[in-house]
């Protein structure tokens, strides 16, 4: 608890964390490195292809998506990142005493978070981004 | 420990502004005229309610216990004005289109996001308050930036507006991260994230390097919100490039919530570290050529203006640097040797948030008030300082204000301006900083050029022959924002009595002297002394 100077402080507890750095700057440098040196090198047509998962590309990737798409993903990720605070909720809420003051604070802060995610997704709604037309 | 159900009791003014936020982000995307137009009264009846909270509330929490009634009511007061500001700041184009009988697009109109984000960003200010922790304080730093940033961008179609946003986000995210690091060491240094127990640890006397450090670091980092040396680069870039009611806005939130989170990360330390008293001696040299140096950059840039914007976004600088002033002197001496508020200059520096917020405001309605036609035959606001010259001619009442509010912004006894930066001045001399007083004499005189030039233009200058005709903006609401601020400035100087007192007892830092040995082992168990009042 109590803080350490800076003489006092022992720089040897962070060589594992210098260690840990230095293996994987190691390990990605070696790999491109040895890959360059000791694989063949084909070049072709059908090789330098995106890769469609085995279809033929049919144009480039670099092109214009609607909006909608992106629209969507957000919304999407509003309800995922709920489901990541519910989890953790959820498996902590058994471990209060049950009809304690402390379990409706929990309880009501949960249903205040779900509440926030609703509202979300009316104005979501609202600003029409679930019309497909 | 204070329990969370302690902690959510003081939070209601919090929770009353989250829930009129949701209300008015429904509402905002409205189709019908009469939904979209009640957006501006929901906020402003939730920010009427959640003062009212404020008020009610005085459970003592954290390092700076009384801060929070005040600091809250204060800003729902000057969150009022403000909204009334920022009436017709968005979708004026759309909605006159829509009068000419177009039809509503929810995707292109903004009033909803834009009042909702006005709401969270004085959410995260309130919350800011009640800090006693570095991670609610981040969190809370950041709710109240984020959203101004899109305020930025959205306050205009034309593209210094986005330029404006742009440019604020980055210079915002590289201030954050430097406040974040510098809690990071915090932590690292005293092995708590509560701002209590760091209190309890440094009054102990184990201020080490890496704490201090990080004290510095965050200091400087939050020094973006405020806008001082050496984080003020953005201002007159996004202030101009931002319409004017949004200025206003970023010149009292940001700003307010930076010097919250400085008064609460200093009270840590407290003021009798140094050798002669004061601060320790690293965090005070910091802040000490923080404040020289952001008072007399600020001034010094404001008269080379010729943007009343910009030359606004430059005095919005060296105000800062006077506040720093404040929180260098500290609160002083507590019980029978005390000055009372002439001598605390934390209470100054929440007075004189206060007189800025309201002074402030009134310039910065004058220029929103205002229009001219532009090159290409569009409105544009009229912010040169040209084009206020003889505006007494044709808009008496905005060039009063201007001149009210301008000399109160100058210091000029007897406005309230004056009242304001005169306990910052006792403050830094009862602390014995002669030499920074001195130079917040001068600053305060180089200030008096471009303020004055300011009302000289309105007041005494002939419109040039040649000049575009201004046009009041058809928005009501802001003329009443300029008018309410002109006569708060005149009012308070009558009535500044109860707010100097209860900024006085706002500015009361938890009492460390008193504890006993035994009770440091364990800060928790630690309560703040009594007030006088």
């Amino acid at each position: 608890m109590n803080g350490l100077t800076l003489s006092e402080t022992d720089f040897l507890d962070y060589a594992p964390i210098g260690i840990i750095i230095l293996m994987a700057v190691t390990f990605a440098l070696a790999n491109v490195v040895l890959t360059l040196m000791l694989g063949p090198s084909r070049k072709g047509k059908t090789k330098g292809m995106t890769y469609e998962s085995g279809m033929k590309p049919i144009g480039t990737a670099r092109k214009r998506f609607n909006i909608r798409f992106y629209l969507i993903a957000m919304v999407f990720l509003v309800f995922d990142v709920e489901v990541i605070f519910l989890y953790p909720w959820a498996s902590t809420f058994p471990n209060i005493e049950p009809r304690s003051p402390e379990g409706l604070i929990w309880l009501g802060r949960i249903f205040f978070f779900m509440f926030t995610t609703v509202v979300a997704y009316i104005y979501g709604f609202r600003k029409g981004i679930f019309r497909f037309d | 420990m204070i329990s969370i159900a302690d902690k959510i009791a003081t939070m209601w003014p919090e929770i009353t502004l989250f829930i009129g936020t949701c209300i008015v982000m429904v509402l905002g995307l409205s189709s019908k005229l009469v939904m979209r137009k009640a957006c501006s009264p929901v906020a402003g009846l939730s920010l009427i309610i959640a003062g009212l909270l404020a008020l009610q509330n005085d459970d003592a929490v954290g390092v700076m216990p009384y801060l929070m009634p005040y600091a809250k009511a204060l800003i729902a007061g000057v969150g009022l004005l403000l909204l009334m500001l920022l009436a017709g700041t968005v979708d004026r184009d759309q909605e006159m289109r829509i009068a000419g009988g177009a039809a509503f697009n929810p995707l292109s109109s903004t009033r909803a996001e834009f009042y909702a984000f006005f709401l969270f960003s004085l959410t995260g200010l309130m919350l800011c308050t009640g800090a006693e922790d570095l991670i609610w304080l981040f969190l809370a730093l950041e709710l109240t930036s984020l959203p101004t940033y899109i305020m930025v961008t959205i306050s205009t179609s034309r593209s210094r507006g986005q330029e404006a946003g742009i440019k604020y986000f980055f210079l915002g995210a590289l201030g954050a991260a430097i406040f974040l690091y510098g809690f990071a060491l915090l932590y690292g240094g005293t092995g708590t994230t509560n701002l209590v127990e760091m209190q309890t640890q440094f009054a102990q006397g184990q201020i080490n390097t890496i704490a201090m450090l990080g004290l510095i670091l965050s200091v400087i980092g939050v020094s973006f919100k405020i806008a001082a040396v050496p984080m003020h680069f953005y201002t007159a870039d996004v202030y101009q490039g931002a319409a004017a009611p949004v200025s206003a806005f970023l010149a009292f939130v940001p700003k307010a919530a930076g010097f919250f989170a400085i008064m609460l990360l200093v009270s840590t330390v407290g003021w009798n570290q140094g050798v002669a008293g004061g601060l320790p001696e690293p965090l005070h040299a910091t802040l000490w050529m923080m404040a020289v140096a952001t008072m007399t950059l600020g001034n010094v840039l404001a008269l080379l203006q010729h943007s009343v914007k910009r030359m606004l976004a430059y005095s919005s600088i060296a105000h800062s640097g006077y506040m720093l002033v404040g929180v260098i002197a500290g609160p002083g001496e507590t019980g029978s040797g005390s000055l009372g508020f002439v001598g605390n200059g934390l209470a100054a520096v929440l007075f004189y948030l206060f007189s800025y917020g309201v002074m402030n405001l009134g310039v910065f309605a004058v220029v929103a008030c205002l229009e001219k036609t532009g090159d290409s035959g569009e409105r544009v606001e009229a912010e040169q300082v040209g084009d206020l010259q003889g505006l007494i001619r044709t808009k008496p009442l905005l060039a009063v204000v201007l001149t009210i509010c301008a000399f109160s912004l100058l210091g000029l006894p007897p406005m309230l301006g004056f009242f304001g930066k005169l306990p910052l001045f006792t403050s830094g001399i009862r602390a014995g900083e002669i030499p920074l007083v001195v130079i917040l004499g001068l600053n305060s005189a180089i200030a008096a050029f471009y303020y004055l030039r300011l009302v000289k233009a309105a007041i005494i200058d002939e419109p040039a022959p040649n000049a575009e005709p201004l046009v009041s903006t058809p928005f009501g609401a802001r003329t009443l924002a300029a008018g309410l601020s002109a006569a708060g400035v005149v009012v308070f100087i009558v009535l500044a009595g109860p707010v100097m007192r209860s900024s006085e007892r706002a500015a009361v830092v938890r009492d460390v002297s008193a504890l006993e040995v035994h009770d440091l082992a364990d800060g928790q168990n630690a309560v703040p002394v009594a007030v006088n009042d």
